[in-house]
């Protein structure tokens, strides 16, 4: 039987208090802008660098409850990875507590601490014990690390001598075998194979079974999907969404694509031609928001000329949440020119089509261009958004508009399509994977 | 009134918590101390005995060459020189050592800081304790060469001299522990630690007895006495002097201008006692000085 590292060091879980508590905590870094001297420079130099104050970390505030499984998500640089370092200890805060309740065990980076002139075996104890095990429980471990890092033959021969691959697979070993109440994750799964990466999800899925509170920093939405519960959306060092995880990495998609807006030519302002106003109108030709897969949606594009145009050409790209292309449109290719327009004339261009989109979030880009489409000259990014609504009938991103038939045998109708409907096959895979 | 009570009883609590949260977050740590030991002894020996002998080889050398200058070349009057050298030499060197590998430990362990939360304490110290042991296995070893020269009275003296010991590891403790916290500020001190610790080596009586000094008619006739004076605020002075009365012998002044070596004795309860009290306060203070640093070290290294 194994007892926690809890019961051993005396740090017992206080179940009437959550896992994890941060109150108004900000981590302030120091921003030289020279590198700091030494003593010598300090000595002639007299007066102090100068510096900005940075806070990677702002004025954050959450509590995660036992056996939850949260993933924090944002751009680089958004304070994730400080996030994480703060409830592990590394970093106390500057303002604000960090309260962890019961044994905390991070994955920061693995195999830090190796030492290559030492076996494969030493390295074992010598990083379990920077992990806080002692030897009665490294001994408990050892055959375990051996058999999942698959080293037994290499045990007695300095870790210098092996590949990057193996290094982190120890290195990984060792660390799921802390067995914390709490566990960090930072981005470490992103390393190896494609079968290690499965074994590590498949790792993680069993603390969130096991009830494990569980904080995942990853830029994998899949792996997040899969494994966590809860997401906390981070931007500039604050969390600008905390709730599930379906709508948390929705956002992020979101926010990521408006982030990354067309470059070039596109950002710049409106020449010749301004677009007005932008209207998505259903089939009853209401404005339409959310709509059910394979609507007949009409883009209403009202534009007035800023100089005179000969002739212009409208056009329109329909984007999903992440920002991938999936159907473009221009007048012109349909042989349809706007123009010829005199300064402060109006024109309303309609662009028809039928959106064979299931469930999901998506966008569409309004652009103005001459008709060789080289020139651009008016852009609206994202101009409006829509999103498909769950129906049944089938999954994944295109309505293929599929029928089904026993054509031999007997066949039975069934009464509600949405009760009956099983897991899209692609989310059976991934799980099936990390069984 | 219950608001404030409550208050008072919850800081007195926090206080308490947060210092016996140190001693046990220590206490745990005991495992990684032990293994980061075995790590330097390990990498230092390359795993095998002749691994021991080959770090032998520095003070062997320096006792011959410091033996032969002070005996042949500029002889002093001291019974038995490469006897009174080494043991003082190897208690330096533990003390240098120690405090070297301590001023590189959080900078060059900068990986580990900044990825695993432990007690950072544990890095310099891991150093002193490899340290602590090479020493008392290069006494073991230089032993039966102190016994031929200077009799039983070597073993008979033994607690003296792990007293002592134990004394300078305290004092280094705290000192390896000062230089590893702010030479993460100040990364030069690597480079001034040559120099600093050249002229504290000549400033320590290794080389010579502080007897010697003291009854120098050159520096009273230079009216340089303050330097004897000055060697007495000297912490090592005491250390070396406690170190090597139960080792060697005591070295005392004789007459105006002689010293005359004695065989291994108990050292005073004086100079231990100023001994210790260095060792205290520069723990206490290292200690301080690092802690306080260590809260940044993440964001510094």
């Amino acid at each position: 039987m194994r007892r926690t590292i809890g019961q051993l060091a005396g740090i017992q879980v206080d179940p009437s208090r959550p896992a994890v508590a941060l109150d108004g905590v900000t981590e302030t870094f120091r921003l030289f802008h020279e590198r700091p001297g030494g003593l010598k420079e300090r000595l002639y130099r007299l007066r102090r660098a100068s510096y900005t104050d940075f806070n990677a970390v702002e004025d954050v505030t959450f509590t995660i409850d036992h056996g939850e499984s949260v993933a924090v998500i944002g751009h680089n640089g958004s304070g994730k990875s400080t996030l994480l370092k703060l409830l592990a200890r590394i970093l106390p805060p500057d303002e604000g507590t960090v309260y962890t309740n019961g044994r905390v065990a991070s994955l920061l980076e693995l195999g830090a601490g190796f030492h290559g002139d030492l076996t494969g075996r030493e390295n074992i104890y010598l990083n379990g014990a920077i992990l806080g095990l002692n030897r009665a429980e490294i001994d408990e471990r050892f055959d375990e690390i051996v058999d999942f890092a698959g080293i037994r033959p290499l045990l007695d021969t300095a870790v210098r001598t092996y590949s990057s691959g193996l290094y982190v697979r120890l290195g990984f070993a060792i660390a799921v075998t802390v067995d914390p109440d709490i566990l960090l994750v930072d981005e470490v799964l992103a390393v190896g194979d494609a079968e290690f990466q499965d074994r590590s999800l498949a790792r993680m899925q069993t603390y969130r079974d096991e009830g494990k509170t569980f904080v995942l920093v990853s830029h994998d939405l899949d792996a997040v999907r899969e494994t966590c519960d809860r997401t906390l959306v981070m931007e500039h060092g604050r969390i600008v969404f905390d709730g599930p995880v379906a709508e948390g990495v929705e956002l992020y998609r979101q926010r990521v694509a408006s982030a990354a807006a067309p470059p070039g030519p596109r950002r710049r302002d409106a020449r010749r031609v301004r677009v007005d106003d932008v209207a998505l109108l259903g089939p009853d030709g209401q404005a339409a928001d959310e709509i059910a897969p394979s609507t007949s949606l009409t883009a209403r594009v009202r534009l007035r000329a800023i100089a005179e145009v000969d002739v212009c050409s409208v056009g329109l790209i329909v984007t999903r949440g992440d920002g991938t292309h999936l159907y473009e449109l221009h007048t012109t290719w349909q042989g349809v020119g706007v123009g010829p327009l005199v300064v402060d004339q109006e024109a309303v261009v309609d662009m028809r089509f039928v959106a064979h989109l299931l469930a999901g979030h998506y966008a569409i880009t309004v652009s103005v261009t001459d008709v060789s489409g080289r020139e651009t000259w008016a852009v609206v990014p994202d101009a409006v958004r829509f999103s498909v609504a769950p129906a049944p009938g089938g999954a994944g991103l295109v309505d293929l508009a599929g029928s089904t038939a026993v054509s031999e045998g007997p066949a039975r109708r069934l009464n509600d399509a949405t009760q009956t409907a099983p897991i899209p096959i692609a989310r059976l895979q991934r799980r099936r994977r990390l069984q | 009134m219950t608001l404030d009570h409550s208050f008072d009883e919850s800081a007195a609590r926090r206080l308490a918590r947060s210092a016996s949260g140190k001693l046990v977050e220590l206490w745990r740590a005991r495992e990684l101390l032990l293994q980061l030991v075995r790590k330097e002894l390990k990498v230092r020996y390359k795993n095998s005995a002749l691994g021991f002998l080959w770090s032998m080889i520095t003070p062997v050398l320096m006792t011959i060459v410091f033996s032969v200058v002070f005996t042949v070349v500029v002889p002093i009057r001291i019974n038995h020189f490469p006897a009174f050298f080494v043991a003082g030499y190897l208690l330096w060197q533990f003390f240098q050592n120690s405090c070297r590998g301590g001023t590189d430990s959080i900078v060059g362990n900068g990986d580990l800081v900044k990825k695993v939360y432990f007690p950072r304490e544990v890095l310099p110290l891991s150093h002193v304790f490899s340290q602590l042991v090479h020493l008392l296995l290069a006494l073991l070893v230089i032993s039966p060469f102190l016994i031929y020269y200077r009799g039983f009275g070597v073993l008979v003296h033994l607690p003296a001299t792990l007293l002592a010991i134990v004394l300078l590891a305290v004092f280094t403790s705290g000192a390896a522990m000062w230089f590893a916290g702010v030479n993460v500020v100040f990364r030069d001190l690597q480079e001034l630690f040559i120099v600093i610790f050249q002229v504290w080596f000549y400033a320590t009586p290794v080389l010579y007895p502080l007897a010697l000094v003291q009854a120098s008619p050159e520096l009273e006739r230079r009216s340089l006495e303050w330097i004897a004076t000055a060697l007495l605020f000297n912490p090592m002075t005491w250390f070396v002097e406690i170190f090597r009365e139960p080792l060697y012998g005591p070295v005392l002044r004789r007459g105006t201008d002689d010293v005359i070596s004695l065989a291994p004795s108990w050292p005073s309860i004086g100079a231990i006692g100023i001994a210790a009290a260095w060792a205290l306060v520069t723990f206490v203070l290292g200690y301080w000085v690092f802690l306080r640093r260590a809260r940044t070290f993440a964001k510094e290294v």
